[in-house]
């Protein structure tokens, strides 16, 4: 029966006919027509456009003297390393912590993932409250430990980059955490019984025994983490708006929104747009190129 | 065998399915299958219930809210048809939204909307329905409204039913003001008076004006181009050349000196310490829990104050904007900016013509809209009947007995991105980023 219908293509086209069809209308159709956008003069969302641009090639000219895409792309770029650092770090550290664990780890397992699952929205206003200027949590507790006299204002110039990705490492450690003790998981035991028996413990365990089996694990993550970051948009949004403080809290992501939706400059935001994509096949390529899985590797 | 292929079949069909179920309900709303010639019969075999899809900016904390519900609530009590109700609280965001609804087609039956420059993208684009149009098959249409009072578009039509007037005024928080030794404005208070007064509330450790810079800045525009100018000019905007370079005449220069008197309260450190990054929500709250001074806002915050802070309304009153140059106290912004609009989707989808007629009648009824009013100017030919003033809204009775001469806002004759661009610049102007005429010449490029 099984090599029967592998043998047959005509299910297989059937069963992959919409998915296709799906693609086509949902994402190919839509990307072809954002390269047109970008070269074309469109004055308002849904508008028509008004013929191309002159010269057609305007919308990119703009992209390169835009100091506020400018601003863009380097908190974007900032964002990348910060996740890769604290985001695939933290969590790389309380996997070790946790698998090293006999009692409690699903505890712990459902409690690090839990803020994956809250929406970007919620989490926004949450944290929102958090950091109020005037009552906000950090704030209070800060100033009734002694720690400050004033009230911090956290999106000001100087701590609003702070204040944008501190939430998006919270939220996305607890995705990376699960990935990683999964991958800790598949370690067989006998290995780490046969490093004790060797006088391998504690520290030297996870140095010569858990990260370099955990390696291909590891580079999944971090290219999910390099091409993740480019895409965030919805807390940063919730919590910033437009640009605070003062255009300099842009993101790719918000940027692109803001004039598309706000300005309604269409044409501007899909050049953008195609920035934002071509951004993200050469960093995932490259991300690909350097963390490239070691097929070595097997337990 | 063929059991197995039956159920492949089967699957891909319902996959296929599934994906084109979200594509079939437009079609009954954009058939155009009636025209106003044959609107009344459409009328009369209307069916008696449908579901309305309506737009306002009476969102979660307007003022009205409760309100425009309980309004809402006995239109579906009378008619049984149902209200599918998408409003929001009015911001640029909003507007933009609202417009690319109707770009895209997504636009809802009845839309309370400003009748500005904001609505002329879908009247210019035949997506709302005349008054005359209307009346000819409801004779009775807005016949309870004065026709002078009613926004006329480009095109020379109305469009849309006026809803209740708006004022813009300086509230002030009289605890505070007491507090600082410092008198609550009245009809001749200046802006050296104004300016003498913010260094002594700042000296006792209030903030002097609340106001977010980051999100509400339009408020302390107009005044200042207000008081840069006069009732007759406030409406003028400034252009650009054919080169795209600002014209430097009177307006655009009033528009410079307006923007840089907002610096010049922003640099003696009468906002907020955060009004770069506060939200509107933030600073009005400083200066409900008698931590600021003054705030410039509307009639609307009247009901808000009312319905959230109803145990302090007597530490809150409504007085006079400070004047400078040739402006009196006593002149304000005013005026009645928005109406409810009917689409020609509704329109023309015989099912809900007399239903969305019968909505913007009920809601732009006498008795409907006494219940919005309390100091606010209507188009009602036989006036609004508020119900009893409490303490804040006598103060604004009060001092709108004094006002001596009112005008629309400038803001809402520019378009929707010349108006993000300028007041999106207004922080980029106070910290000295960006100048005055810099921010000027932005906008009025984008107009």
């Amino acid at each position: 029966m099984g090599s029967t219908l592998y043998k047959k293509k005509a299910p297989l086209i059937i069963f992959l006919a919409p998915a296709f069809a799906f693609l086509l209308v949902f994402l190919y159709y839509p990307f072809i027509q954002n390269v047109i956008n970008s070269v074309s003069q469109i004055t308002g969302l849904g508008r028509p456009a008004e013929g191309l641009q002159s010269p057609w090639y305007a919308n990119y000219a703009q992209l390169l003297a835009d100091p506020k895409l400018h601003t863009a792309l380097q908190n974007t770029l900032i964002l990348i390393v910060c996740t890769v650092v604290f985001e695939v770090g933290i969590a790389l550290v309380l996997a070790l912590l946790v698998d090293s664990i006999e009692k409690g780890a699903q505890v712990f397992r459902t409690l690090y993932f839990f803020p994956i699952v809250i929406s970007a929205t919620a989490l926004g206003l949450m944290f929102n409250l958090i950091f109020l200027y005037k009552g906000g949590m950090v704030n209070q507790l800060l100033l009734n430990l002694g720690l400050i006299q004033q009230a911090i204002d956290w999106k000001d110039s100087a701590h609003f980059l702070f204040t944008m990705f501190s939430p998006v490492m919270w939220q996305y450690v607890g995705f990376y955490f699960v990935i990683l003790v999964t991958g800790l998981n598949n370690i067989p035991g006998d290995l780490y019984e046969a490093a004790a028996l060797d006088g391998c413990d504690g520290l030297r365990r996870v140095r010569y025994i858990s990260l370099p089996l955990l390696r291909n694990v590891l580079c999944t993550c971090l290219v999910l983490a390099i091409t993740g970051a480019l895409k965030v948009f919805d807390l940063p949004w919730v919590m910033f708006g437009a640009g605070m403080p003062q255009d300099q809290g842009w993101l790719t992501g918000t940027y692109m929104y803001d004039q598309t939706f706000n300005r309604g400059n269409v044409d501007y935001g899909s050049a953008i747009a195609m920035l934002i994509v071509v951004l993200g096949v050469i960093l995932s390529n490259l991300a690909n190129r350097v963390f490239r899985p070691r097929e070595d590797i097997e337990f | 065998m063929k059991k197995g292929r039956f159920l492949s079949l089967t699957l891909a069909c319902a996959l296929c399915a599934s994906m084109l179920a979200g594509c079939g309900g437009g079609g009954q709303a954009s058939s155009p299958s009636a025209g106003s010639a044959g609107s009344a019969d459409n009328a009369a075999s209307a069916p008696a219930k449908v579901e309305l899809t309506v737009v306002t900016s009476y969102g979660g904390d307007d003022g009205n809210r409760k309100n425009y519900e309980a309004a809402v609530k006995a239109y579906e009590k009378a008619t049984g048809n149902t209200v599918a109700d998408a409003s929001a609280t009015s911001n640029e965001e909003w507007k933009a939204k609202v417009l690319t609804d109707f770009e895209t087609g997504t636009e809802p039956d009845v839309l309370f909307f400003f009748t500005n420059a904001d609505a002329e993208p879908f009247i210019q684009e035949g997506k709302v329905v005349d008054l005359d149009t209307i009346r000819a098959a409801y004779p009775d249409y807005a016949s309870n409204m004065k026709d002078s009072m009613m926004a006329t578009a480009a095109d020379g039509k109305h469009y849309a039913v006026p809803s209740a007037g708006f004022w813009e005024n300086m509230f002030v928080n009289t605890k505070v003001l007491e507090d600082c030794g410092v008198k609550v404005p009245g009809p001749d208070y200046t802006w050296e008076q104004f300016l003498t007064d913010c260094e002594a509330i700042k000296a006792k450790g209030y903030t002097p004006i609340a106001c977010s810079l980051f999100e509400v800045p339009h408020y302390w525009f107009e005044f200042t181009l207000l008081n840069n100018g006069t009732l007759t000019t406030q409406m003028d905007v400034p252009t650009v050349d054919a080169d795209g370079k600002l014209v430097m005449d009177q307006t655009a220069e009033k528009w410079i000196n307006g923007l840089n008197d907002i610096k010049d309260l922003y640099e003696r450190g009468f906002f907020p310490a955060n009004t770069l990054t506060a939200t509107d929500a933030e600073t009005v709250q400083l200066f409900a829990e008698d931590e600021a001074a003054f705030l410039i806002d509307g009639s609307w915050k009247c009901g808000y104050f009312s319905d959230n802070y109803a145990d302090k309304l007597g530490d809150y009153a409504v007085a006079y904007v400070p004047a400078k140059g040739e402006r009196k106290a006593t002149e304000a912004i005013g005026g009645i900016s928005m109406g409810y609009f009917i689409t020609q989707k509704a329109w023309n989808d015989p099912a809900k013509q007399a239903a969305a007629v019968e909505f913007v009648q009920h809601m732009t009824s006498d008795e409907v809209l006494s219940t919005f009013v309390t100091t606010e100017v209507t188009a009602l030919k036989n006036g609004a009947s508020p119900s009893g003033l409490n303490s804040l809204q006598q103060t604004a009775a009060d001092t709108n007995a004094n006002i001596t001469g009112v005008v629309g806002a400038v803001q809402d004759t520019i378009t929707s991105e010349a108006k993000t661009d300028l007041f999106a610049n207004v922080q980029n102007v106070v910290t000295g980023q960006m100048t005055a005429e810099e921010a000027v010449a932005s906008a009025a490029a984008l107009n």
